[in-house]
């Protein structure tokens, strides 16, 4: 068991998402950055879609009551394990009775810390990801309590050194043309690729964009849409969907961010420049 | 199914985006329902989900199981297909609404906004017989269509920043229900008491694309009385 001492700016239990429900409007949610959610998995020989925790700009303090074998992976929150530094990207052993402190991070937006056999809370429709009006939860607070499997069997040894492994800071953003791209005027598809875009309010829902492009493309009818698509609206924002985002919308989308650009831009505050690059391969 | 008004458009590394070039009309919803199932039933080993809309569909797949390319294919091919899909049986639900003014806070706007009287106004709604065309927005959110001419309205400039759950609000020529307490720009016209999407059953919308929906005037009372015993409430149904 896990209890929450202090819970940190926002934390979210997250397995790898909710699938089939995408029709009755439940987003398949799942970790913002995938790629350092299956790594702190691949860390402690876990399945790749156990649940690990997702912690935001400021993580956390957690207080162990079991013995196990904890990963901590993306951005940096200077971890410490009682009063002692401990290193991203490796094993640790964690004793009943250890604290976990998390502080702001220095170089992204997300953290994960994957447990040993995955944390275990309630499934809704087939997952744990926290989500509004679906889990009880929407995301920790103070005394929460955990629970993770407790048959502590050491992780499999894996011969790999994770040590070097950086996340994703890339300012560029990979994207496919959306369905609407076309209908954009020659001027403004131009603006996207020869621009510097900085982002703006964010969150698991969606990043905003502080730059306006002009826009005279109508509302379409309402259309599905998924993690990843740009949809610009009637006064110019740009939004760029994320993990939690509505399942439909009219708003024309104009580009789709592929995978990795995806888990990139995850990790991005808000102020960060990025640029478009146009992915021709698909 | 014509052949030559459906595209299909590689949306990412793991999507196929289905689009019908067609007004959007209830025969469609039909159309892209049976096709739906039909990928649903065919294509089940490589398939994560199918989302449905008003004129298009999203095939999420496995990329590790099926190329883009492969799955186009095969997906021209069973919109050509003669294989049946059963029909499944549609439903006509009876949703209790109440139009009193502290709930329907936007029916004297929208009685200014299209000369038309309040009653007018809850009298054409609740003789409409509606179709469930999409969900999506929120989870168990219903885009219900089409609303009479006269009730046609644009979304509000500015969202209110929390509609209660159950409300009844109008965009343009469709109604919508909104499940949860939200954000949301319809004109909101009424309330519902009852309880609209439950998690803990094996399928938490009552309703699914294809339903009909009739939506029947209550007196404040009323609602108060359904809402005391909303979490038992049976929405009531006839089939078509």
């Amino acid at each position: 068991m896990i209890k929450v001492l202090k819970e940190g700016l926002f934390s979210t239990i997250q397995d790898s998402g909710r699938f089939g429900y995408k029709n009755i409007g439940v987003p398949v949610s799942g970790p913002m950055d995938q790629t350092s959610a299956k790594l702190a998995n691949l860390i402690l020989g876990n399945d790749e879609s156990a649940a690990v925790l997702e912690m935001t700009l400021l993580g956390p303090t957690l207080e162990f009551l079991n013995d196990t074998y904890i990963s901590i992976t993306g951005a940096d929150m200077n971890p410490m394990v009682n009063k002692k530094k401990v290193l991203l990207n490796e094993t640790l052993l964690i004793k009943k009775g250890d604290i976990l402190y998390l502080a702001n991070s220095s170089n992204g937006m997300r953290t994960y810390l994957g447990i040993r056999g995955g944390l275990n809370s309630e499934k809704i429709l087939g997952s744990k990801s926290f989500y509004k009006g679906i889990t009880k939860r929407e995301k920790l607070i103070k005394n929460d309590q955990i629970e993770f499997d407790l048959s502590i069997s050491s992780p499999k040894k894996i011969n790999r050194n994770f040590n070097d492994i950086k996340i994703n800071r890339n300012s560029k953003i990979k994207v496919f043309k959306g369905p609407e791209f076309d209908c954009l005027e020659p001027k403004s598809q131009d603006i996207i690729f020869d621009n510097e875009f900085t982002i703006g309010v964010n969150n698991r829902m969606a990043y905003n964009l502080v730059e306006i492009i002009e826009n005279k493309i109508a509302s379409i009818v309402s259309s599905p849409l998924m993690p990843g698509t740009i949809q610009l609206t009637p006064s110019g924002r740009v939004i760029i969907l994320c993990r939690d985002c509505q399942t439909t919308g009219g708003y024309p989308r104009i580009l789709q961010l592929d995978k990795n650009s995806l888990d990139c831009l995850s990790q991005k505050v808000t102020g960060e420049k990025i640029n478009f690059y146009l992915n021709k391969s698909l | 199914m014509k052949r030559n008004n459906i595209f299909f458009k590689v949306f990412n590394e793991e999507s196929i985006l289905i689009q019908w070039d067609d007004q959007v009309n209830l025969k469609l919803i039909d159309t892209i329902i049976s096709y739906k199932k039909l990928i649903e039933q065919e294509l089940l080993e490589v398939l994560i989900e199918c989302v449905q809309s008003i004129n298009s569909m999203m095939v999420i797949y496995d990329p590790n199981k099926i190329n883009s390319e492969d799955l186009i294919n095969t997906l021209q091919k069973l919109n050509s297909s003669d294989v049946k899909v059963a029909k499944s049986e549609k439903k006509i639900w009876k949703i209790p609404v109440c139009y009193d003014l502290s709930f329907g806070i936007d029916l004297e706007d929208m009685s200014t906004l299209n000369s038309i009287s309040i009653d007018e106004i809850i009298k054409i709604h609740s003789l409409t017989t509606y179709s469930v065309l999409s969900m999506g927005f929120l989870p168990g959110f219903l885009y219900l269509g089409v609303n009479d001419k006269k009730l046609y309205c644009e979304r509000k400039g500015k969202p209110e920043l929390n509609i209660k759950s159950g409300s009844i609000g109008i965009a343009r020529d469709q109604t919508g229900i909104y499940p949860q307490d939200s954000p949301g720009g319809w004109r909101i016209i009424g309330r519902s008491p009852i309880s609209f999407f439950n998690v803990n059953d094996k399928s938490p919308c009552f309703a699914k694309p294809g339903d009909k929906i009739k939506f029947q005037s209550i007196s404040f009372s009323e609602f108060n009385r359904i809402e005391k015993r909303k979490n038992s409430y049976k929405i009531k149904y006839e089939v078509v």
